[in-house]
């Protein structure tokens, strides 16, 4: 078998203009086949704002939310953030449910997972250990001086990965709110591996994402000031999937 | 060293060996490749003209006993590799808990009246049941638990809080599951005591001679497994026993993936306390056993509160039950516990000799077919003549992850493997990895089911590197 076979994509990864130049021809020469749509005035909109957010990327932390849709790349952007991250989830269902075949959806994961910005060996960090999964994944966050949600995960498995780069291309760049706002369930169209309900303990959407969700959660708590809360993991996550 | 099971005439068989003549229901046939009966049997495997005649082997005789084996997934005809997780229910099991439901579904021990009564009998009868099948020498040695998780931390809680001291040693392997390690933490954090680990040896089985070093008169408790669930490993449990006991230590055996596979006898291993299962033992879920010696159950504390386990109760004190009931508080999983019964019975009626015989043959063939595999490691001993493995494999192929090889192989091939630590994490960092894939096997395999696996592997490896 082979990558060849991978049905259009309908999401696209843009390397944001500020990317090192380097990273991006090496994706490019990773997937030859990469196409980049025309960016609708909503990607540039978002593009904008990346833009702005020096000090992140200085950190190494980039914007690979830029994307365009081919099912949607011709409606009116919406203005609000919110409504963003909203549309995302659902192109992203969208996408993974016009797979019929489990297979394509392997595929389709394993081809984001290429796209997932490199991460650096020394900072799989045991802090940033998603708990819960059955691979290995980290992730790490931050906020932006914009009240921004900047987010890097990596996994040493490749579909893991995959899921990641799903979940940063949908999460990155948005709001805290919005990001807490995602519920898990919204992500079960998106089943590629595991069956049916997502509070499973090897459920990696789940996991990365409420893993992204505390981490946003303290960010939020820690720039209101306010002492973290300290509960167990276990609770915190509990308590999300009662919410989620 | 390790080497041989306990009360099992080991030997390894070749390949021809498995060929299991059932008075009952043999049939002569092919063996393999199937020449015949291709619409039931066959599934996708050309017949070979050349294969010597032979009877069906149990995995062929059992397949239609178990109704879930007969599905497609993903497209693909399903091949069940996750025995060691749980294991599959016959129709004599579905049949028994549908009886007890439909016929006389009624609390225990409680009701005067015909249907508890009958519910009584058979729940008492499935005690008796377990008692035969591990040769206990009295069913009050059997106590019944939600599982063998449970059954553990029942003795961590009351012969362990009772009789653990500061500066105890409690001895026990790393490969042991977490549920035989995380109660013995518990309890060493409450007491003192402290938990002392046996590493593996050169062929990557638990060192029992190290193990011997290790104990002394401040052991008091040795927790070991008596078959790997990742190693696929057998610890000579008698031996370990006996040495336990010259220095006055008690020994929980958690027998997991050894019940269900092999015989199992408590008198002739001279264990203290032996758990299991019931779901790893072609039994329902919600149900699992303790095995105590009577006189350690009857000197130990009750575990839970609650009715059932007492004898009187006054509003400042009760006085308890006799064992098993002093530790059965509640109502417990009656269906279930009869179900198990039904289980037991099943692989009675098939012989626990004859079901170890045909998977000491499926261990041979999965490793030396896995083994076959580019760049693969199996963990675990290599099978020889003087050590036998469980028909179980843990392995990892290079830079490939196990849980990507199982997505690939479920989603791809129907084929249904475990990856990850299979809660033993303490086992794979000493490993060297975080993880690893697991296909574990039970009587109702085939060697077909290896061979499709084996191909369905190659195909996913040749799947992920055309990624690289
Ligand atoms: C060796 C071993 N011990 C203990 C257990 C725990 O069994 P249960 O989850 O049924 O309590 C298992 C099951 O995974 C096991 O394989």
């Amino acid at each position: 078998m082979n990558s060849t076979t991978i049905p259009t994509t309908l999401l696209y990864f843009n390397p944001s203009p500020a990317a090192s130049t380097e990273s991006s021809s090496k994706r490019q020469a990773h997937n030859p086949r990469h196409v980049q749509l025309k960016l609708d005035k909503r990607q540039n909109g978002r593009n904008f704002l990346s833009k702005s957010i020096k000090c992140t990327q200085n950190r190494g932390i980039r914007n690979p939310t830029a994307l365009a849709s081919c099912l949607e790349a011709t409606e009116a952007p919406p203005s609000k953030a919110a409504e963003l991250v909203a549309d995302k989830l659902k192109r992203l269902v969208l996408e993974f449910r016009s797979l019929a075949e489990p297979i394509d959806r392997v595929k389709r994961l394993l081809h984001y997972a290429a796209r997932l910005p490199p991460y650096n060996e020394s900072t799989r960090k045991p802090e940033s250990r998603v708990p819960g999964c059955s691979t290995q994944v980290w992730v790490e966050a931050e906020m932006d001086e914009l009240g921004r949600m900047r987010f890097r995960a990596d996994s040493d498995s490749e579909i893991s990965k995959g899921f990641c780069s799903c979940l940063i291309w949908m999460l990155d760049g948005a709001e805290a709110a919005e990001v807490l706002e995602v519920k898990t369930r919204d992500l079960e169209d998106v089943n590629v591996g595991v069956y049916g309900k997502v509070n499973s303990r090897v459920n990696t959407w789940h996991n990365v994402l409420l893993a992204m969700q505390r981490k946003t959660q303290a960010l939020v708590v820690e720039r209101e000031g306010k002492r973290p809360l300290e509960a167990l993991p276990s609770l915190l996550a509990s308590a999300n999937e009662v919410s989620g | 060293m390790m080497m041989t099971m306990e009360g099992v005439a080991v030997k390894l068989p070749s390949y021809s060996f498995p060929i299991i003549r059932s008075p009952a229901r043999c049939v002569t046939r092919n063996f393999r490749p199937f020449s015949i009966s291709a619409s039931t049997l066959k599934e996708g495997h050309p017949a070979a003209p050349s294969a010597p005649p032979a009877s069906l082997s149990l995995g062929h005789l059992t397949r239609p006993d178990f109704p879930i084996l007969h599905q497609e997934v993903n497209g693909s005809r399903l091949v069940y590799l996750d025995n060691a997780a749980t294991s599959q229910k016959p129709t004599a099991v579905i049949g028994a808990l549908q009886n007890y439901y439909e016929s006389y579904n009624s609390n225990v021990h409680r009701g005067i009246h015909y249907l508890s009564a009958r519910a009584t009998e058979e729940y008492e009868l499935a005690r008796k049941k377990v008692s035969n099948f591990i040769n206990a020498s009295d069913s009050r040695e059997i106590v019944f638990t939600r599982n063998a998780t449970e059954a553990i931390n029942l003795v961590a809680y009351t012969w362990g809080l009772q009789n653990i001291k500061p500066d105890d040693e409690i001895l026990l392997t790393v490969a042991e599951h977490h549920s035989a390690i995380v109660p013995w933490q518990l309890v060493a954090q409450k007491t003192g005591a402290v938990l002392k680990f046996v590493e593996l040896n050169g062929d990557e089985i638990p060192d029992v001679d190290n193990l011997k070093d290790m104990l002394s008169r401040k052991t008091k408790l040795v927790v070991v497994h008596h078959v790997s669930n990742v190693l696929g490993s057998v610890l000579p449990i008698k031996d370990i026993v006996l040495c336990a006991h010259d220095v006055g230590a008690k020994v929980l055996v958690d027998a997991c993936q050894s019940v269900p596979h092999m015989v199992v006898d408590v008198q002739n291993l001279n264990a203290d306390f032996l758990v299991a299962s019931s779901h790893k033992m072609c039994g329902p879920t919600g149900v699992g056993f303790l095995y105590g010696k009577s006189d350690l159950l009857s000197a130990m504390p009750p575990f839970l509160g609650g009715g059932e386990m007492i004898s009187d109760v006054f509003l400042d004190h009760s006085t308890y039950a006799e064992p098993p009931s002093r530790f059965e508080a509640g109502t417990p999983a009656i269906g279930e516990a009869i179900g198990l019964g039904a289980a037991i019975d099943y692989l009675s009626g098939l012989g626990m000799q004859k079901i170890h015989d045909y998977e000491i043959f499926l261990a041979k063939y999965l490793y030396d077919s896995l083994s076959s595999v580019p760049n693969i490691h199996i963990y675990g001993p290599a099978p020889s003549n003087h050590v036998t493995r469980a028909a179980l494999c843990s392995f990892n192929i290079d830079n490939i992850h196990p849980t990507d090889l199982a997505t690939y192989l479920d989603q791809q091939h129907g084929v249904a493997i475990r990856s990850g630590h299979h809660c033993a994490q303490p086992l794979h960092r000493h490993l060297g990895v975080s993880a690893s894939a697991r296909a574990s096997l039970h009587f109702y395999n085939t060697v077909e089911d290896i061979d499709d696996f084996i191909q369905a592997l190659n195909d996913t490896v040749s799947f992920f590197n055309s990624f690289k």
